[in-house]
Order: structure tokens, then sequence, then C-alpha cells
């Protein structure tokens, strides 16, 4: 008769209050599971998209475009741009090169004007390794680097009155200090998923904005697409090593680095499903706790016939916390099974999400298979019940064995 | 041996020369009900030998369960010491006191106090496994000591499924388990019928008298008290006689 053996017998003795404190074990785990594949699913989306929104893994520029409000404009671009391109190409981690120039200005269609945030950009590999355009909702995404179209944000568009086919001007600073105006046409209008961004954005070719600066083949910015993610944090050093040995003054980001929001976000949700956790904790501690409690209450007088024959006060602690340790293993494959057919259920649903914060587009629900959140759980689970056992076990082990006995 | 605790000495029948299994001397203990102090045991001296028993007789709250108590390492005495093999155990830790219970001592309660979840044969292999003895001596040591005990059968039984009489020979059966040399028992036929109660008593006598197992019986049963080798009363925590 082993002590696990011993333990499943005592939680099958009362098999309606097991079952009860076994479903609190159940839920507690369903809500990690579930809870921890929502948060992580929501956090890759997001990962994702900020990446394929046009971030990139990682990001090289001149020092100084990296400084709090910098923006990349054309007279802190990049010195030497097409060794540089041709550097970051060579390393075998690197699946694509997106040249950038960003600038800002103001857009105006003959009547007003509204500021703008530009990139020219080379729309080929763009579109390729970005989801901007997919992001454009009417129209085409620009064709070759040297078009004279633009892509103006939804928000952008709707604060000109502005249409797909109609002409706009782009005003800014050039290179030299003075101020160029150039005409293009709208190309197409794009639901970029930050409204705050949707209502300043504007992209061109590479050859308009290098044009608009009078800055004839500058790229303010490199970003750099890798084949694998993971290989973010190895890559940069090694990149900026082989462009600083060749002589390059070059600053890199990774993606990890530039997504404020991003960071944001992760924060707010670990914030906010900590704050769950610790609460479902305790709700699962109290209820497991009251229920060894009762257990050890009703068995005191088998308490002191165990100690009166000469079980130590230890085993009788281990006794205890094993029942707690059935119910949690118990209860953590019950809540697994459950977790996966919920989750299944849910991914089917096709319950509609509001947008996050800062986005305006919803999103279908979708509950990843974490597996770190399944582990989370049962530890979880398993530690609150060992939690909620030890005291009772603690106070079984110590009673008084003539007490115990004559407990009725 | 019994003494009175007047210090008059009582022989009874116990021969003085068979090997001392455990002294208490000057035992006195009381408890606390409420605001009351209620002294429950006060100077009782007592010797129990290899082959002894004895029955210890008196009115309800005379301090019989105290003494079987204090005989059984379940309690510590407030006055007085207790020596098991000529070694005092006051000293002796809550493991050590577990041990010496395990292996030495057996145990019968009037409510048999089985282990519910256990069978018949796993209550009695119990204090066995704990002791952590071989699995093979464990099962063939059980199936003895039940079929010693009429139970052969029930091996298998839960103990809800047993009648009183069965449990209280299965409690009887457990008691033996680690082969201990003293058996104390509190009331053992109290809750049996007047024949199942003869039964248990002979049981008793018969192992008493096989393997020279000591037993002390804490009883109001008068067929306990006739068939025993030593009485005792006691009365308001004293020994008062002697039969």
């Amino acid at each position: 008769m082993s002590l696990w053996s011993f333990a499943i017998r005592n939680v099958r003795r009362n098999l309606r209050r097991s079952v009860l404190t076994g479903c609190v074990v159940v839920f507690g785990f369903c809500a990690f599971a579930l809870a921890g594949g929502f948060m992580a699913q929501s956090l890759e989306g997001l990962r994702d998209s900020t990446i394929r929104s046009g971030m990139g893994h990682l990001q090289f520029a001149a020092p100084s475009a990296f400084s709090e409000g910098a923006v990349g404009a054309a007279d802190q671009g990049l010195d030497g741009a097409e060794e540089i391109a041709a550097i970051l190409k060579a390393d075998p981690a690197v699946a694509e090169i997106l040249p950038r120039l960003e600038f800002v200005g103001l857009l105006t269609n003959g009547e007003r004007s509204v500021p703008f945030l530009g990139v020219g950009l080379d729309p080929v590999p763009e579109s390729r390794a970005m989801d901007t355009p997919k992001m454009v909702a009417e129209g085409a995404w620009l064709r070759d680097r040297s078009e004279r179209q633009v892509i103006l944000g939804t928000g952008l568009a709707a604060a000109l009155s502005v249409r797909v086919g109609g002409t706009v001007t782009l005003l800014a600073t050039s290179r030299d200090g003075t101020l160029n105006a150039v005409d293009a046409t709208v190309a197409g209008l794009a639901n970029v998923p930050f409204k705050e961004l949707n209502d300043r954005y504007l992209a061109t070719s590479l050859g308009l904005a290098s044009e608009l600066l009078v800055a004839a083949d500058r790229t303010s910015k490199f970003v750099v697409v890798l084949a694998d993610p993971a290989t973010a944090p190895a890559a940069l050093p090694r990149l900026l090593g082989s462009l600083r040995a060749r002589g390059h003054e070059v600053a890199g980001r990774s993606w990890q680095e530039l997504a404020q929001f991003y960071r944001q976000v992760r924060t707010l949700y670990l914030g906010i499903f900590g704050f769950m956790g610790v609460i479902l904790v305790v709700m699962v501690l109290l209820a497991a706790a009251n229920t060894m409690m009762m257990a050890v209450t009703e068995r005191t007088r088998e308490i002191g016939t165990l100690r009166a024959i000469g079980t130590r006060p230890r085993i009788i602690r281990r006794l205890f916390l094993a029942e707690g340790m059935v119910l949690a293993i118990c209860g953590c494959l019950a809540g697994a099974v459950l977790s996966l057919v919920v989750r299944l259920a849910l991914n089917h649903s096709g319950i509609m999400l509001p947008p996050p914060p800062g986005a305006f587009q919803g999103s279908a629900l979708h509950v990843k298979l974490y597996g770190t959140a399944y582990v989370a759980g049962a530890l979880a689970m398993v530690l609150t019940l060992a939690a909620a056992s030890w005291l009772p076990a603690s106070r079984a082990s110590r009673q008084r064995i003539v007490e115990a006995l004559a407990h009725v | 041996m019994t003494r009175h605790n007047s210090g008059e000495y009582n022989p009874g029948t116990m021969q003085p020369s068979a090997e001392l299994i455990i002294r208490g001397s000057g035992l006195g203990r009381t408890y606390a009900l409420g605001t009351t102090r209620v002294r429950a045991l006060q100077g009782v001296d007592i010797e129990i030998r290899v082959g002894d028993f004895l029955a210890i007789q008196g009115p309800s709250g005379s301090g019989k369960t105290t003494l079987i108590n204090l005989l059984g390492l379940l309690d510590i005495p407030d006055e007085g010491e207790i020596a098991l093999d000529g070694r005092p155990v006051a000293h002796l830790d809550e493991d050590q006191l577990a041990d010496l219970r395990r292996d030495r001592l057996g145990f019968v309660f009037q409510t048999f106090s089985l282990i519910p979840v256990l069978t018949a044969a796993e209550n009695v292999a119990y204090p066995m496994a704990l002791k952590g003895l071989p699995v093979t001596a464990v099962t063939s040591r059980t199936r003895y000591l039940l079929e010693r005990v009429g139970l052969g059968a029930r091996a298998e039984s839960r103990p809800d499924l047993l009648s009183g009489g069965e449990r209280q020979r299965v409690a009887i059966a457990r008691a033996l388990a680690n082969e201990p040399q003293l058996v104390l028992a509190d009331e053992p036929t109290a809750n049996l019928d007047s024949e199942t109660a003869s039964g248990i008593l002979d049981l008793m006598r018969s192992l008493n008298e096989e393997k020279r197992v000591a037993f002390v019986v804490a009883t109001h049963d008068p067929r306990v008290v006739a068939g025993s080798r030593r009485t005792a009363t006691l009365r308001d925590g004293r020994f008062v006689g002697a039969a």
C-alpha cells in the first residue's frame, strides 16, 4: 500500500466533495490555459503585424536617426548606401533588404494642407516582405521605385477628400533647406492599423521621395527582414560588426527595441492576466484549503489511530499533501482536456474581437495552443493545492493523539 | 506488577521473575476542562511483564483510559516516569515514540478504529509496511494473522462489510502485526454482543498463552475481569485494589 494509493482511496472516499474541489482545479487550469493562449495569440499577432507593417526585424540607420523624436530625413541619411545594402545582403540570415527614405511634409489638394509622415521605398521587395501592400483597401500598391504615385492612409485621404486617381502636391524641406514640392497621383488608399498613423501615412517610390528632398540616391534607413526571426538577437551585433569593419558609422536596432507600442501592450497584458491569475490562485487556494480542512476534521479519529499505531507525523503530513496532489493532477488532466475542447469551440465560433488599443480593426477570436500556459496552469494548480493542503496537513500531524482518538 | 498507590505491594499472580516490559512510577495526569483542572491519575505505579494479562477495572472517569494512554506512549504523564525495557521514554521525540509504538506495542480500541479505505488484510499489513518489512514477509504474516483470528476468508473485505466482532478480530491481528510484547486494549468488548465478546476474550487469552504476549485491558466487562490473570481497580485516578 503506497502513499499514493492510500491518497487516491481517500480522495475517492468522499467523491462528491473531491469532484467539487476537482472542478475548481479544472476551471482554474482552464482559465490559465485559455487566457494564456489568448494572450499569447494576441501578442504574437501584434508582434507579427508590428514587424510586417513595415518595421522588419532589424533596422540600420545613422546613429542620430534613432534619437528621440528624430525622423529619418535625408540629411541624416546614410553615406555609401549601396555598399551597406550589399554587406547586409551578403549575410546568410538576411532574407530581404528594404531601403527607406523617411521624411515629413505637407500634403495639399490645392485647397487644404495636412501634415504627413512620408516614406520613400522600393515597392517590389516591400510587397514581398511586408503586409503594407495588403493594407491597400482601394486602388493598387506602387509598382516600381521611380513612379510618381503615392499611397495614402485612408484617414489622411479623408482629411483632404482625396480619392484614388486624384492628384496631390507634396511639400517638404529639401536636403539643402529649401522648400520643394512635387505633384503625384494617388495610386491607392491604405488601412494602416493604427489610427494616428493612418491619419498621417504616405508612401511613395524612392525616386519621387529623392526628387522631393533633392537627395538623389540617399537612403535614410535599411529595414532588414530575416529568414528566421529568432536569429534577430544574434544577427544584429554581427551585421553591425560587418558594417563597422568596413568603415560605416551605422546604428542598428532590433524590432523589440523599436516596437514601443508592442512593449506597452505586452506589459498591460501581463499586468491584467497576472492580476487575474492571482485572484484565480486565491480562489482555488481557499476552495481547496476548505476541502482539505474538512477532510482533516472528519478524519480526526482516523489520524489518531494512524498515529497511535506508529505513523510518524511527517507521514501524516505527506498523506494529506499527496491527497492534494492527487486532486491537482486529476484536475489538471481534466482541465487540459476541457481547455482543448473549449479552445476548439472558441476558434470555430467566429466571434469578432474589438480593435486593440491604438488600432481600428478588430480580429476574429483565436486562442493559441500555448504549451507554456498549460505548464504554468498545471504548476500553479499543483503549487496552490500543495499550499492549500499544507496547513491542514500540518494541523493533522500536530494533533495530540489522545485528543484525536477521543474526537467525536 | 501492580502496586497500590498507597505503596502496599500487591503480588498479583504474575511471576516477578518474568521479563519486565514497561514500568510506570508515580504516574500522574491532570487535564484542563474549561477552567476546571481534573486530576485523572495520581501516584500510580505499575509494572507489566512478558506474558501478563492484566484487567484494569473501575467506574467511568476513574482513569483507566488515561493509564492505557500513558502505557501506550500516546500521552505524556505530568508526574512520574515511564520506562520501556528499563529505559525512560520522557526524553524521546515524536518520531522515536511513534517507532516504539509501531514496533513494541499493539493497540485495540473500543471502536475498532480500522482504516476504512483499507481492506482487512491491508489494515493488518499497515504497521508492517510502516516498519519497512519486505512485501513477501508482510503478505505471509498478514495471511497468518488473519487465519489466526479466524478471518482468512475475509482478507479482502473492507471494514464496513465486516461485523463488529470481525472488525475487532482484524484490530487484534493488526495489533499483533509487528510481534509486540505488549497489547493495550481499551474496552475491547464494549461494543460487542456477549457471544462475540466471549470470542474476542478467548482469542486474547489464547494469544497470551501461546505467544506470551502481555495484554493490559481496560474494561467494565466482568467476563474480561474474570478471564484475566491479574486485575487492578482504579478509582479517582488511584489503584484501590487488586484481584
